[in-house]
């Protein structure tokens, strides 16, 4: 029942956004042009947004997320800590709103593919009143086949990640985003789920024009139709994080604390079972960098 | 005991030679020579000229691709104006706000040497004349 108000009150927010039209970018004489930079990169701490850079930009992105800050000082709330997670990234714009990359994370050693293409991108006048992108990754687990059970299969290695994400820009400081979004792992550990539906809401409110109050909210559903013969499974837990980031011409700053330890987002969706509570909080930071072709 | 008096004397006299170089070498970095601008750029027209919607998005732009090396005033002291060879003018010079708009348009834009071609980052003409409105409010 939480979960479909929580599905409700997205939608309503993005009906009501349309119908006020709060748009304050400049309007142009003839064509709608798309928004200025709804957010200032093309992720938002661990997720996607439906921004995608211009023709032939290549962007690098380190992510990483630290140990949780449940010991305080004697780790220095986590940097000390083990069980630190990091992806290395490379995304290629190949054709207008069009992006593919690659990426490496050491949870799992695991390598992605992934594309994203942004269908729709809102305009000035409200012509198209939100963004849509879809997004979607294949990812190999690296580890050693004997990190698998006795009737190992190649395809054992295989997860895989598909979003469609819808957001709008209600004013020059607040962009929101919500999305839908389906993970599947072919081989996940005892207990976990091996498809799972989720929710995702996130957004930035600008406090400078550099930098923005951030937050990302990703919520595994519980339908226990889709996987029988998991009913007495604990469904992972939500994802809260919030943090701040700074953006040059070149660069996007994001440090925040969230309660996932997941870089790539079928990990998040289907492995957390943190709960948001602070002491499963861990700092974790995202940097982009950009390069024109 | 001798070997340390040794290194100390060496370690001082290194110290003295950097100390020495410091006030002797020249400092004071060059400005760039004069632009050669294309006659298409010279006589180029500010399309939105008296737009005055695009004053904050000028700014906004400003702040995010120049800031870092013309300063939050445009005086050329931004954090990585230090690290540049070429000395930075500040915009607000007369001979700068003299010239046409579609010689700042080429200056800013298409560059040379340190300054770099914003050409693709900035993709959009509107928001290119909108900074140079923006270079405009600066005198």
């Amino acid at each position: 029942m939480r979960n479909k108000i929580f599905t409700l009150s997205c939608l309503l927010v993005f009906a009501f956004g349309s119908v006020l039209a709060q748009e304050t970018e400049t309007e142009t004489k003839k064509v709608d042009k798309p928004v200025r930079s709804p957010f200032e990169s093309g992720y938002l701490i661990d997720n996607q947004t439906t921004v995608i850079q211009p023709v032939k930009t290549l962007e690098f992105v380190i992510q990483h997320k630290f140990g949780t800050v449940e010991n305080g000082h004697s780790d220095l709330w986590g940097l000390y800590a083990s069980g630190a997670n990091i992806r290395l990234g490379l995304n290629y714009v190949v054709a207008k709103n069009v992006q593919i990359g690659l990426g490496v994370t050491k949870e799992r050693m695991t390598t992605d593919f992934n594309a994203k293409w942004t269908i729709l991108e809102q305009t000035r006048n409200n012509t198209v009143p939100v963004a849509l992108a879809l997004y979607g990754n294949i990812a190999i687990d690296g580890r050693d086949k004997d990190q698998f059970h006795d009737d190992f299969k190649s395809s054992n290695r295989l997860s895989s990640f598909f979003q469609a994400i819808v957001g709008r820009k209600f004013s020059d400081e607040i962009s929101l985003q919500t999305g839908l979004s389906f993970a599947h792992y072919n081989l996940i550990d005892e207990g976990n789920y091996h498809d799972k539906v989720g929710v995702h809401l996130n957004g930035r409110f600008k406090v400078s024009p550099q930098g923005s109050v951030i937050f990302n909210l990703d919520v595994p559903l519980d339908l226990g139709y889709l996987d029988t013969e998991a009913e007495d499974y604990d469904n992972p837990k939500p994802n809260f994080s919030f943090g701040y980031e700074i953006s040059t011409s070149t660069h996007a700053f994001q440090i925040y604390m969230g309660n996932s330890s997941g870089l790539i987002q079928q990990d998040i969706m289907v492995n957390n079972h943190s709960k948001i509570d602070l002491d499963n909080y861990m700092i974790g930071f995202t940097i982009t960098r950009l390069w024109n072709f | 005991m001798k070997k340390f008096k040794n290194i100390f004397l060496g370690l001082s006299l290194v110290f003295a030679a950097i100390l020495f170089a410091a006030f002797t070498l020249p400092q004071d970095k060059k400005v760039g020579g004069p632009w050669e601008i294309p006659a298409k750029y010279k006589t180029m027209k500010n399309t939105f000229k008296d737009d005055a919607s695009l004053m904050k998005v000028g700014k906004m732009l400003y702040t995010k691709h120049c800031k870092s090396c013309h300063g939050g005033k445009g005086e050329g002291n931004g954090p990585k104006a230090k690290s540049m060879k070429t000395a930075i003018r500040s915009l607000k010079m007369a001979e700068v706000q003299a010239q046409s708009d579609g010689v700042l348009y080429y200056q800013s834009f298409i560059g040379r040497d340190e300054m770099p071609n914003y050409e693709k980052k900035i993709t959009d003409d509107e928001d290119r004349w909108a900074i140079i409105n923006y270079l405009r409010t600066l005198k």
